[in-house]
């Protein structure tokens, strides 16, 4: 994550440099919090986490510039917003969409999976089938007819 | 009116080979439509018949809430019931009705679940690739509809068979298919007997799907093998309960169908097999609504002269 990046043209002033900077280490820090945190977590829960005398509204300033670098994301959780990792929120998806497939059985009227799994004949038949498909002239070609 | 209110009630067991018919001879698109319509007027004029029963049976058991010449004798001549038929109707009503509202609620708590799990990702794309092991591949409806797909299962695609498995996905979410299986879901409920329609419609809006990926990327072949390698890398099918009786299950029968030709589109003549079987199965729906609607008319006017207000 070019986090060199959180705030790109700083350093004109020499103060102007020290607070920018200032920022782009805070920035790593709430980044570093989030890929500790055991799931998506609240801006104070980050807030706590930082420590230090950071005010609320930072934390929101930096989550905010994080998200729109797509650093990190955001979901609505009841009426706060939950942040978490960009790196982490593929892999947590996945495993919360895994968690509800494996808890919901009954999901076929909602969710329409693109195959079923096979028993052991349909695993054979489908062999042969593929096999003979592949085999026969034109395979993998176009047509519309045969 | 006699026995024909029961009608509505054993109608639906003419949905097996309905549904067989149509799975065999009409194009995938008109089979979910047909099937989808019956299930639903089969349903609505089971619950019906179901409704007049208990009507009828009930409203002379003692601390009901019906007025009592509701089943005054000349109403139970025109209704063939017993008591035992009209308690029997009532535990047939409740029961339909905790069904029913209990699909109902599991379909909208899967949305609405899915759609929180998706809720991250960003919204660029409808597609969403999400790293695990498990190969699976998911058509996710509702405002935004989104398509769900494992790394594995991409992985174990060429790019080709990806692209048809996207066009398939996406044909599940712009034909709204969702919307038919719930009303097959529901009208199931309702009847038992019209099991063998949802199964069916379950069955046709892939087939639908299939047709739809197939025309989109222009090789049948290439959809057929799609299909069939996403289904070799998902495995754990419980064994099934009858393998000696086991016919071949739907993906052998998707592949086959792709890669015979395609069905036209065009309703069967009324010559024809396919045609006469879709008459017979629209005339016994039209029975069944008949009967129905001719019960409760028959009822409501009796009802009416028999209400002292």
């Amino acid at each position: 994550m070019e986090l060199a990046g959180v705030d790109p043209g700083h350093g004109e002033g020499d103060e102007g440099g020290r607070r920018r900077r200032g920022q782009g280490e805070l920035a790593t820090e709430v980044l570093s919090v989030l890929h500790r945190a055991p799931g998506p977590v609240t801006a104070s829960w980050v807030q706590e986490q930082v420590g230090g005398e950071l005010a609320y509204t930072t934390v929101m300033t930096i989550l905010s510039r994080l998200l729109a670098k797509q650093a990190v994301v955001r979901s609505r959780a009841g009426r706060a917003y939950v942040w978490s990792a960009a790196a982490d929120a593929a892999g947590l998806t996945a495993r919360r969409m895994r968690r509800m497939l494996d808890t919901e059985p009954d999901r076929d009227a909602v969710l329409a999976s693109f195959v079923t799994a096979l028993t052991p004949e349909d695993e054979q038949l489908l062999r042969s089938l593929l096999n003979a498909a592949e085999a026969a002239p034109g395979a993998g070609g176009r047509d519309d007819g045969r | 009116m006699g026995s024909f209110v029961f009608l509505p009630l054993v109608l639906p067991l003419t949905s097996l080979p309905i549904a067989r018919l149509a799975e065999h001879h009409l194009h995938p698109r008109n089979a979910v439509r047909l099937l989808s319509w019956i299930g639903v007027t089969m349903a609505v004029c089971s619950t019906l018949a179901l409704g007049l029963l208990f009507v009828v049976g009930t409203a002379q058991i003692p601390g009901n809430p019906l007025p009592d010449s509701w089943s005054d004798p000349e109403i139970r001549t025109a209704v063939p019931f017993h008591e035992e038929v009209g308690t029997a109707a009532v535990a047939g009503l409740v029961t339909v009705l905790t069904a029913c509202s209990r699909s109902l609620r599991r379909h909208l708590r899967i949305r609405a679940r899915a759609h929180r799990v998706l809720a991250p990702m960003p919204l660029d794309s409808d597609l969403v690739v999400l790293p695990d092991p498990e190969p699976y591949a998911y058509a996710v409806p509702g405002g935004p509809g989104r398509v769900v797909v494992s790394a594995t299962m991409m992985d174990s695609l060429d790019a080709d068979e990806q692209r048809a498995l996207l066009a398939h996905e996406r044909s599940h979410l712009a034909n709204r298919h969702h919307r038919y299986l719930l009303a097959a879901q529901l009208a199931s409920c309702v009847n038992p007997f019209l099991r063998p329609l949802q199964r069916a419609v379950g069955y046709a809006t892939e087939r639908w799907a299939d047709e739809e990926a197939a025309d989109s990327v222009g090789d049948r072949r290439l959809t057929a093998r799609a299909v069939a390698r996403a289904a070799l890398v998902t495995r754990g099918a419980p064994p099934p309960a009858f393998a000696a009786f086991a016919a071949p299950g739907p993906v052998p029968r998707r592949v086959t169908a792709l890669l015979s030709p395609a069905l036209g589109e065009a309703w069967p003549p009324p010559a024809s097999p396919a045609g006469l079987a879709a008459m017979v199965a629209a005339a016994g729906t039209a029975v069944s609504a008949v009967s129905a609607l001719n019960a409760a008319v028959a009822l409501l006017l009796l009802v009416k002269a028999a209400t002292p207000w």
